[in-house]
């Protein structure tokens, strides 16, 4: 990493050049399991944005304190008090939100993507890169979340937010049910990850190097 | 030697700050999240049973799935407008968390789902009210579920069986100990009367 620091740069970064779903195709396993609707995609998204800009803002302050051969352990652990800090605030503070997403907010200590930014960033960066960094993942995160959710509730549900669009004599339409189910998810995302690499190729001249099992 | 003290300090150190984020977050969360859930109970149980004016409380304890649920008894002073049971069913992929609630003559008053974790699309229909109102006015004979159209009894939900049965099952031994509990006290109400 240069000394001087281009935000821009990592906002992008995180947000297309390396979106942790598309191109980086890390944390796949919630991006099925919780995107059978845009609310929930969202409010995933949100918990997630959170947690990587604490974990990362604590990482990077604490990068000259923990030694490098117990660095994992010492990650994980701070990611574990983050994320159960927001288990704690959502259930106290959105009880709707909490009903519905409860089961997943503890997943997100497993979560490859925040365990590999504070691995890959903000070890090596400073107190302020590094939460930018966090926030531009996260960010990043949230909008592929919404994207798949976007695409898999509307196909499989004919609803968006949860509100009903498609319907056919008073009755709600769903054109493709198969869409919601986690067969779907596979779908939705193979689809979109295809279709984002389609587009770097031919108008920015990629490679689509998106892909690679994590 | 010297590398091991100092690697043990310093993840007791990062242990212990975690320790006291957590606990203090902990601190001003948990009363607030006490509350909200007890609320929440009151205002579900309330639900249940509009009109009546008394606090509702706890009357029992019911055993199923070998978990152990409460049921309640609904008054409007001091004279009871309806019974109300928690339940649970074993569905597709969770435990379905229900209220039941009977009025005086054991028929079915209202079918609330509180907690479950079916399939979001298929299993989650059980929510819907065009399912859980079907089980309005009836009473412990006709709680079965028939695949297909009925107004007798439960019409299940196409891709959402195994749910719909388990919501059918709970409610129905719910009823079951209801009636068994306060049925044989209504028969014997009126000829007490008699006599």
């Amino acid at each position: 990493m240069s000394n001087t620091v281009n935000y821009g740069t990592i906002v992008k970064n995180g947000i297309f050049g390396e979106n942790p779903v598309f191109r980086l195709a890390l944390s796949l396993c919630p991006a099925v399991a919780v995107t059978s609707g845009v609310k929930n995609g969202f409010l995933m998204g949100v918990a997630v944005l959170f947690v990587m800009t604490m974990v990362n803002a604590t990482v990077s302050l604490l990068r000259n304190f923990i030694s490098p051969k117990v660095r994992i352990p010492s990650y994980m652990f701070i990611i574990a008090t983050w994320v159960t800090v927001t288990d704690q605030v959502m259930a106290a503070y959105q009880r709707a939100v909490y009903k519905d997403m409860g089961l997943y907010i503890m997943l997100i200590v497993a979560f490859a993507i925040v365990l590999s930014r504070a691995e890959m960033f903000a070890s090596k960066n400073k107190l302020l890169p590094s939460i930018v960094d966090g926030a531009a993942m996260g960010m990043g995160f949230l909008l592929a979340l919404v994207l798949i959710g976007v695409f898999r509730e509307f196909l499989g549900k004919g609803a968006l937010w949860g509100y009903q669009i498609l319907s056919l004599d008073g009755k709600p339409l769903k054109p493709l049910l198969i869409m919601i189910l986690p067969t779907g998810g596979f779908f939705a995302m193979g689809l979109i990850m295809g279709f984002l690499n389609w587009i770097d190729r031919r108008f920015y001249g990629g490679t689509g190097s998106g892909g690679g099992a994590h | 030697m010297k590398e091991l003290v100092k690697i043990t300090l310093g993840l007791v150190a990062i242990f212990i700050g975690a320790g006291l984020i957590i606990g203090v977050t902990y601190k001003y969360t948990s009363p607030v999240r006490f509350y909200a859930e007890k609320k929440e109970k009151e205002a579900a149980l309330k639900e249940m049973a509009p009109e009546a004016t008394d606090p509702i409380k706890p009357a029992g304890n019911w055993t199923i799935h070998g978990k152990s649920f409460e049921y309640y008894l609904a008054t409007s002073s001091a004279k009871p407008v309806a019974y109300i049971a928690s339940t649970a069913g074993k569905g597709y992929s969770s435990f379905i968390q229900m209220l039941v609630s009977l009025d005086t003559d054991l028929k079915i008053k209202d079918v609330k789902i509180l907690r479950h974790g079916e399939t979001p699309g298929l299993g989650d229909q059980i929510e819907e009210k065009s399912f859980t109102d079907q089980f309005k006015g009836k009473s412990l004979p006709q709680i079965k579920l028939i695949k297909g159209e009925t107004k007798e009894n439960i019409q299940s939900i196409t891709g959402a069986t195994i749910s719909c049965r388990a919501v059918t099952n709970g409610v129905k031994d719910a009823v079951q100990t209801l009636v068994d509990t306060y049925g044989a006290g209504l028969k014997t109400a009126p000829a007490e009367v008699i006599k």
